[in-house]
């Protein structure tokens, strides 16, 4: 196997992109909370980079993309990158070197828990935090990761199509959010005082670096730089602004103004859905998948509101119902005339690969619900989930890091 | 076309009718007053 150097270049530039990611969720998430736990929550995202970064090379990403064992996870012979070099692995991309592969996985796996924390945001204790991400990425992603992409996965063998993450990185952080939110329980005041985004400026800006990360996260996972990394470029392109247009309408059309806010968790919610899709559907399909993002996401956000769940930043509606409705789009709209290595959708000819992304998503809602659960009941046994009342009524910033994000202004 | 050519033109059609058709309805906010200049924020290295 001969390394290709432009796809080697492309899929470490779009590792990049992917990274910067993370730090910009921190900031999307940071202006949605008030300023007394703005840094706690960048810390969030920050602290993950870190963390799983270390847990990758060490032991994930054997767990996730090693030698099968059962179609269930990978096994340990890939510990610590051992066999990991730099000739390329054919089963996974036979054109880069195989540490530049993992490279550009180590990413998603990074985000995926950093998504999460937009749920028990304003609540959680950074110890806590801090087990459960190491404990999640173990257990809840890195077999997921394994079922799907890794090679004898059994959703890999059984055909279910994810070219970036609707299953792995969104369902299953969107679905363990709702997990977290419920068992954490609501913010003190939570229904009986309104909670403002402390700068939708920053939010805004960290949706658009979000956009931009996001070229890398879709096109970069043609693993290649060619026509398949331009289409999945365009598509993710085109259902983000969809989606964004489609948000504003409806909340245009709900709440009589097109909301700022409502525009950046548009967009997030098309790239959201997209992913999954985004090497198997053409333009006309992203266009069905942004538009159906911004209305099913949108729906959600009232749900939740409805039924009083304190999901703070709202990962479920955006990241688990995103993703879902991402995951079974592509079972509707995908076409071999954009990526002939993998099947048609329903609208073209092959109704059994819907019904296969629909054992894909039941699976990954299934584990996320069950290891989840788990994990955050395993971790409140050793140190406590929630920050004490009082530290929660001083905000995260002071008690848990004894940093203020702006000086001499602490209070909301 | 195709079916999901349909369906992208529909979808596309009742979002662009949307931004149209909906109404707007401005809020009314009072201006802040700004009494006291900020004072510049100190920074250490």
């Amino acid at each position: 196997m001969k390394i290709d150097s432009g796809d080697t270049a492309w899929v470490l530039a779009s590792a990049a992109l992917v990274m910067l990611m993370t730090p910009a969720l921190g900031f999307f998430y940071g202006g949605l909370v008030r300023r007394k736990n703005v840094l706690s929550t960048i810390m969030h995202s920050f602290f993950i980079l870190c963390l799983i970064s270390v847990q990758w090379v060490l032991w994930g990403y054997s767990l996730a993309f090693g030698p099968d064992k059962g179609h269930i996870i990978g096994g340990l012979e890939w510990v610590g990158l051992n066999g990991v070099g730099f000739a390329p692995n054919p089963d996974y991309a036979p054109t880069i070197p195989h540490q530049a592969f993992m490279l550009f996985q180590m990413m998603f796996a990074v985000i995926t828990p950093a998504l999460i924390s937009g749920a028990f945001a304003e609540r959680q204790r950074f110890k806590a935090f801090v087990l459960f991400s190491l404990l999640w990425a173990t257990f809840v992603y890195d077999p997921i990761a394994h079922w799907v992409w890794g090679a004898g996965g059994w959703l890999h063998t059984l055909g279910a199509l994810d070219f970036a993450g609707g299953t792995v990185v969104h369902i299953s952080s969107g679905v363990s959010a709702l997990v977290a939110a419920l068992v954490l329980g609501r913010r003190l005041g939570f229904g009986k005082q309104k909670v403002e985004p402390h700068d939708a400026t920053m939010t805004v800006l960290g949706a658009a670096l979000l956009w931009f990360g996001w070229f890398g996260f879709n096109a970069g996972s043609a693993l290649g730089a060619g026509a398949l990394a331009t289409s999945a470029f365009v598509v993710t392109n085109t259902a983000a602004a969809m989606a964004a247009l489609t948000w504003m309408t409806v909340s245009w059309w709900h709440k009589k103004q097109p909301s700022v806010i409502g525009a950046a968790a548009g967009a997030v919610a098309g790239l959201v859905a997209i992913t999954p899709a985004s090497g198997f559907v053409n333009v006309m399909g992203a266009i069905v998948i942004g538009f159906g993002a911004g209305v099913v996401c949108y729906l959600a956000i009232q749900l939740r509101e409805r039924i009083k769940v304190d999901d703070a930043l709202d990962v479920w509606a955006v990241h688990g119902i995103g993703g879902t409705w991402g995951a079974l789009a592509t079972g509707l709209f995908a076409t071999v005339a954009i990526n002939s290595a993998a099947a048609n959708g329903l609208f073209y000819g092959n109704p059994k690969q819907a019904l296969i992304q629909l054992v894909a998503v039941g699976a990954a809602w299934g584990w996320s619900i069950v290891g989840t659960f788990a994990i955050l009941k395993f971790v409140n046994l050793i140190v406590p989930l929630r920050v004490h009342e009082d530290e929660e009524v001083i905000g995260l910033d002071l008690s848990q890091h004894g940093e203020p994000a702006y000086a001499s202004i602490h209070a909301n | 076309m195709d079916p999901t050519t349909v369906m992208a033109v529909v979808c596309s059609v009742v979002v662009f009718a949307g931004w149209l058709l909906l109404p707007h309805s401005p809020t009314t906010v009072k201006p802040v007053v700004v009494s006291d200049e900020r004072e510049p924020a100190r920074v250490s290295a």
